[in-house]
């Protein structure tokens, strides 16, 4: 069988980075909460990571939607999904989740840049700053719902893929979990690149912060991927020549193998754990960190929705 | 203030836990109620040892529900040959829309173009609603939908809904079989010749462990080799 191209093949590599980039502007938003709230409080708009998670989590959130539009067999339609909604069916859901998320976080990012903001538009657009004086006032609503809706978005894009009952190796309820987690910790990343790109400190204490939860969020990661798959074997039948197949020999175990469990997530993880005990923080050392990360989450989108739609039930 | 926030965010995730699993729940109540309503149900039989394979029904039904070519709503698909000449034979088996009772089509469509008709239980497609964002094809356990490249839209067998069963013909296919081989019917007229068949005959549906509640059953031909 062809690696890219087989019969039983639906949804192609703009899916895996959709779901890649829903991940990414998940995870930047959860990070950018938790900056603000655990270590620089109001000072939060001062710091280059936290603009570079606002940046990322609004540019990648629509970028992932105009890759899913274009990826539509009749994209002017696309608004259909905005007017018609399903209960029953994830991508509806997504689709109503992704816009409700894109609110709150636009909210979130006015309310912390309020100041810069305010002393822009007070002698251009006074209204603006009706505006967010007004949201200021909701801002613990605000970011608890952000909070709820990033953690939804990172969870809907597993859940997506898991919603089927024709591919043994996507349905399957740790997929959710899996994604959700490494939507998290491509959001970090993405922040961590960012946020050095942006002249932040590489030793500074956000940078510190990220690191003591990534690498939690890695062992994290390596146990739900472990989990994943010894539940497809467990599962036997038809999971089990699906978990086999992905991981075993091939193009896909390669990427699998060297490319998810080594450059994506062994590699940092022990960058992370080295930076951690020598308090050596250099530029190359973030960038670098953060690079691998990234790589590691959009080969781990691309293999599970690639090796997933292989082998049918 | 912390308080009151810890309250907001736990009725806030109460609230979205209550309306995410809502929809389930009203889903399975809504499937008994519904069959109640009428008392037409239509569903197929492909009597597997009449078949010979000679697509006069994949022809049939390319002409009367104008599928382009390239892709086709229904195929025959042959195995064997089986036994020794002069014995020998093949096996054909109907790949076509299934008519599930719980479509994962259906349930994944995010704008609701995919939907079984009330009326009679036939799952079909609404072109004009349709984005062709390709779940349903993904989703469909029987592989048995594809993009129509006029229309641009997902498009599958949907028993000729909108052709020969408005002009109260059988489908196309039935009406091309030269053996006889498929029988159409409804499944609430116990009078029905389709109805008779399916108790008289010891028949099979695919895949029923994944709970989709096909409607496209089958006689099976003599296995011909062991698959263990």
């Amino acid at each position: 069988m062809n690696a890219l191209h087989f019969d039983s093949l639906v949804w192609h590599w703009p899916i895996a980075i959709y779901l890649f980039l829903a991940g990414v502007s998940a995870g930047a938003m959860f990070f950018a909460v938790l900056l603000k709230h655990v270590c620089l409080k109001e000072q939060a708009y001062r710091s280059g990571f936290v603009q570079a998670a606002c940046i990322v989590a609004a540019v990648s959130v629509l970028a992932g939607l105009g890759i899913l539009v274009l990826d539509l067999t009749k994209p002017w339609d696309f608004w259909k999904i905005l007017v018609f909604y399903n209960p029953t069916s994830v991508m509806s859901m997504g689709v109503l989740i992704l816009l409700i998320y894109q609110v709150f976080m636009y909210a979130w990012i006015a309310v912390v840049f309020r100041k810069p903001i305010e002393e822009w538009c007070q002698p251009r657009f006074p209204i603006v700053c009706k505006i967010t004086t007004m949201l200021a006032k909701y801002e613990a609503g605000i970011t608890g719902l952000l909070i709820i809706f990033s953690v939804s978005l990172g969870a809907y894009t597993g859940f997506l893929l898991s919603a089927q009952p024709r591919f043994p190796m996507l349905n399957n309820p740790v997929l959710p979990l899996l994604f959700l987690a490494s939507g998290l910790s491509s959001g970090a990343a993405a922040s961590l690149l960012g946020g050095v790109l942006l002249k932040g400190s590489p030793n500074g204490q956000e940078v510190r912060f990220i690191h003591r939860v990534e690498i939690p969020l890695i062992l994290g990661e390596i146990f739900l991927i472990f989990t994943f798959f010894m539940g497809l074997v467990l599962s036997g039948g038809q999971s089990k020549v699906a978990a086999l197949n992905a991981i075993g020999e091939g193009f896909w175990g390669l990427i699998f193998w060297f490319g998810i469990m080594g450059l994506g997530l062994s590699a940092p993880l022990a960058m992370n754990l080295f930076m951690n005990a020598t308090s050596k923080r250099k530029f190359s050392y973030v960038a670098g960190t953060a690079c691998l990360s990234l790589l590691g989450v959009i080969m781990l989108r691309n293999f599970v929705l690639y090796t997933g739609q292989m082998v049918v039930s | 203030m912390e308080n009151s926030r810890r309250h907001f965010l736990k009725s806030t995730c109460a609230l979205v836990a209550g309306v995410s699993v809502y929809p389930l729940s009203r889903d399975q109540a809504n499937a008994d109620t519904g069959i109640r309503i009428n008392n037409l149900k239509y569903a197929m039989l492909h009597d597997e040892t009449k078949c010979i394979g000679c697509n006069a029904c994949v022809e049939a039904c390319r002409e009367v529900n104008h599928v382009p070519e390239g892709v086709t709503r229904l195929s025959i698909e042959q195995s064997g040959p089986y036994g020794k000449y002069p014995n020998q034979y093949y096996h054909f088996s109907r790949h076509s829309c299934q008519h599930c009772e719980d479509a994962p089509c259906v349930n994944v469509c995010p704008t609701g173009a995919a939907f079984i008709d009330k009326e009679n239980g036939i799952v079909s497609v609404n072109a004009d609603k349709c984005v062709g964002c390709q779940y349903c094809i993904l989703a469909c356990p029987y592989d048995v939908r594809f993009i129509n490249p006029v229309t641009k839209a997902a498009d599958k067998c949907d028993f000729c809904r909108e052709t020969n069963l408005k002009q109260d013909k059988q489908p196309a296919c039935v009406e091309a079989c030269p053996t006889k081989a498929l029988v159409f019917g409804n499944l609430k007229d116990p009078e029905s010749e389709l109805v008779m068949l399916l108790k008289a005959n010891p028949t099979q549906r695919t895949k029923l462990d994944l709970g989709t509640r096909p409607k496209l059953f089958r006689i099976t031909a003599k296995q011909g080799e062991i698959i263990l």
